[in-house]
């Protein structure tokens, strides 16, 4: 899809100020709850180093192929979500995806992902809220075709 | 809240390291929320710190943790008595027991973080730790609580009583979360419609500006505070620092501000020691547990040590300028070896300790560098920030009435005006005219006299209690002034004042209470006057605060020379007390405000102190 946006990351310029995931979990679930975001923002405090796990919007979908049920979906603008109604709590999305951005919810028993703000005019809450620009929305890279 | 548990829960006469002496942990309403800067939690203990006698105080800290406890479902956690061995408190939502900590005894406040972590697994991030350093094992009574790389409750010696109580740790782990009340509101006033609404009106006055990135010391913080920096290890690794780790140890040349002269006291400047080797040293004191603060005062005093021409005390070299002792002196006090021993009581314990054997100017000098009941000068006009009048009697005002230190909670409210009257006097006296009139109602709040400036004081305490109840950060709330982004830009504009409602709308977002300033300053006072009260159940009147605060301010300020005799502080004295409504014998509370207040309570044990006075 010519053009298809995307959440880059670069986690070098992260601080860990959680302003992204609180802001995720409060624009989807009403509240500010770390375990309900759509994204994980994690510090290695031996290196102080960051790391920012979100979903890649892949163009060949891993999640899609492994899950049993349907519930994975490309929506309108090429953006897989979870029907949440069809899914079977199996697991395979989640471990499948090569990015480990698929979440399971034990308090809730479901599995949440990054569904690139669906419906909000302005795109991504996080990339809007980032003050440091470790999360901006760009342009998708287009796949490299490999010469084989 | 930590204020109204103390007082119920800490019996009269109780000292610092008494089993029924508590640590209040607590959070506050906006806490775990996407509110701005509200990762801070506060916590209240009787103070080892304080001179001539202990008494109640708080210190806030910046950081995770107090979200992860909300997130577990606690608002606040108290903490007394004493275990028979070293423990930590392990706290997964409502799970909560008391783990062996005999292996973590000994260990710096990184490593013992780092170790729980690596208990978790997996997890191990996703825990947030407050812990003691050795310091406070050895009781050092300027001894921090540390939580991730440099957040610290640390000014109150609090590390002590955790020490005290075989409390290494408190590691906790929630998975829930906190609702608000209006999720769209929260979210408008959070993001960045209205132009660069979170920099902080300070950002003119550097050169670097907004341009540079720094990190942040609390959750839920968007701004680009100006107090943090980044800065590099002796082995390479990056490490942030903030308020005066950053800025103070971390800098190539900030110790020389230390400088004075003046009322017979000289303190020469004092050195930092190049960045990589500040960074490291930043981060030891850290990992030791100790507070930053305690260089600001020592390595000063150390100095004309060597220039009067001593080099030793009681046989054990002083090298104040040389990074190698300064290190070994700063483990040394942590675990009170050597000439650590005799300083872990802090500067100001120490003169008691070597007078007669040192020239008097030093007693002095060590005597003036903690005057505030044993707390290092800040923010007082005369060794270590410049607050030209009629700043420093608006904070002259509020060390002689508060528990500690006030002014490390008055950063944003009125103190950091003063750095607008250095720059353009004429400006600034015209900008704070239309600012006074507006916040307090008459004009002259801010000009350079003696007169008036308790409501000030006053508006800045209040704004402190409510800032530290949110919580919020005192750098960034209230926003007094809007945020200005060249020096250029402030010369030119005539309104500075910024959006005061905004910690209003946030609460009322957050909570669904709307509440108005007069509301909200009510809350403060009440916290306030409960405070005071427990100064007065420790013995703390007006007559202590003047024989032990009056002497500093004869000192000429460093900025303008102005300076307040004894009887002039008197002045002070009896118009902050009648501005409170306080009795001006003993500036305690008096019955018909506790009535009003809801503190009734609180009128029979302080009608008897008054009977014993």
């Amino acid at each position: 899809m010519a053009d298809k946006k995307n959440i880059k990351v670069d986690a070098r310029l992260c601080r860990d100020c959680q302003a992204c995931v609180l802001a995720c979990s409060l624009h989807h679930e009403r509240e500010c709850n770390l375990e309900l975001a759509r994204l994980v923002v994690s510090k290695d405090m031996a290196r102080y180093e960051f790391d920012i796990v979100i979903c890649q919007h892949c163009d060949e979908p891993d999640c899609i192929v492994a899950c049993p049920s349907d519930a994975m979906i490309l929506d309108k603008r090429g953006v897989v979500i979870i029907l949440d109604d069809e899914c079977n709590r199996c697991g395979s999305c989640a471990a499948s995806c090569p990015h480990d951005a698929i979440f399971y919810n034990e308090a809730q028993d479901r599995y949440i992902k990054c569904d690139l703000c669906a419906g909000r005019e302005q795109g991504p809450l996080c990339v809007e809220l980032c003050p440091v620009e470790a999360l901006t929305f760009v342009q998708a890279e287009e796949p490299v075709e490999l010469e084989v | 809240m930590a204020s109204r548990i103390a007082w119920d829960e800490i019996p009269a006469g109780t000292t610092p390291y008494d089993p029924e002496n508590r640590v209040i942990v607590a959070t506050g309403p906006l806490t775990g929320t996407l509110a701005p800067t509200t990762g801070r939690t506060v916590m209240t203990s009787i103070s080892p710190r304080i001179y001539p006698r202990p008494w109640y105080t708080h210190s806030t800290l910046g950081g995770w943790f107090g979200p992860e406890m909300k997130y577990a479902g606690y608002d606040a956690i108290v903490i007394h008595g004493r275990a028979s061995c070293p423990v930590y408190l392990e706290i997964q939502d409502e799970k909560v027991r008391l783990v062996d900590a005999q292996d973590l005894w000994g260990l710096d406040a990184r490593e013992t973080q780092l170790t729980l972590k690596g208990r978790m697994g997996s997890q191990g991030s996703k825990i947030q730790v407050l812990t003691i350093g050795p310091a406070g094992e050895n009781l050092v009574r300027f001894s921090s609580v540390q939580h991730a790389e440099e957040n610290a409750a640390a000014h109150s010696g609090f590390g002590a009583v955790w020490g005290s109580k075989n409390l290494k740790a408190i590691a906790v782990r929630g998975t829930g979360g906190v609702s608000v009340a209006d999720p769209d509101a929260l979210l408008r006033e959070v993001l960045k419609e209205e132009g660069d609404r979170y920099s902080l009106f300070i950002t003119c006055l550097f050169e670097d500006g907004a341009k540079k990135k720094r990190p942040v010391c609390s959750q839920a913080c968007i701004f680009n505070c100006l107090v943090s920096n980044y800065g590099h290890t002796v082995d390479g690794r990056r490490v942030p620092g903030q308020c005066v780790g950053g800025v103070a140890w971390m800098s190539e040349d900030f110790m020389k501000h230390t400088q004075y002269s003046g009322g017979g006291v000289e303190i020469p400047p004092s050195k930092n020691f190049g960045l990589c080797e500040e960074t490291s040293l930043h981060e030891l004191c850290n990992s030791l547990g100790l507070d930053l603060w305690f260089r600001v005062v020592m390595q000063p005093w150390f100095i004309r040590c060597k220039q009067l021409g001593i080099h030793q005390i009681r046989g054990h070299p002083i090298e104040p300028n040389d990074l190698f002792w300064f290190e070994d002196f700063m483990h040394r006090l942590a675990r009170r070896e050597g000439l650590g021993a005799i300083f872990a009581d802090d500067l100001v314990r120490a003169m008691d300790e070597l007078e007669g054997e040192l020239p008097e100017e030093l007693i002095h000098l060590g005597r003036e560098l903690e005057f505030d009941f044993g707390f290092p000068a800040h923010r007082e006009g005369r060794f270590w920030d410049e607050e030209p009048l009629p700043f420093w009697v608006i904070s002259a005002m509020m060390h002689a009435s508060t528990s500690r230190d006030p002014t490390i909670g008055a950063h944003h409210s009125s103190l950091l005006l003063a750095e607008f009257l250095m720059v353009d006097r004429d400006v600034a006296l015209q900008q704070f005219r239309i600012l006074s009139q507006q916040i307090w109602g008459y004009p002259d709040a801010l000009e350079p006299t003696f007169e008036n400036k308790a409501p000030v004081a006053i508006w800045s305490q209040h704004q402190h209690m409510l800032i530290d109840s949110l919580p919020l950060c005192d750098f960034a709330f209230p926003q007094l002034v809007r945020p200005i982004d060249t020096l250029e830009t402030w010369r030119k504009t005539e309104h500075i004042v910024g959006d005061l409602d905004l910690d209003l709308r946030l609460f009322a977002a957050v909570t669904g209470r709307e509440k108005n300033h007069q509301e909200m300053e009510r809350v403060a006072e009440r916290a306030f006057t409960l405070e005071r009260a427990m100064l007065a159940r420790a013995g703390r009147d007006r007559k202590m605060e003047e024989a032990v605060l009056a002497p500093h301010f004869k000192l000429p300020c460093r900025a303008d020379g102005t300076l307040i005799d004894e009887a002039g502080f008197a002045g002070l004295l009896d118009e902050y007390y009648s501005a409170r409504g306080w009795d001006l014998e003993l500036g305690w509370p008096q019955t018909d405000q506790l009535k009003a207040l809801g503190l009734n309570d609180v009128i029979p044990e302080l009608d008897g102190y008054r009977q014993n006075q």
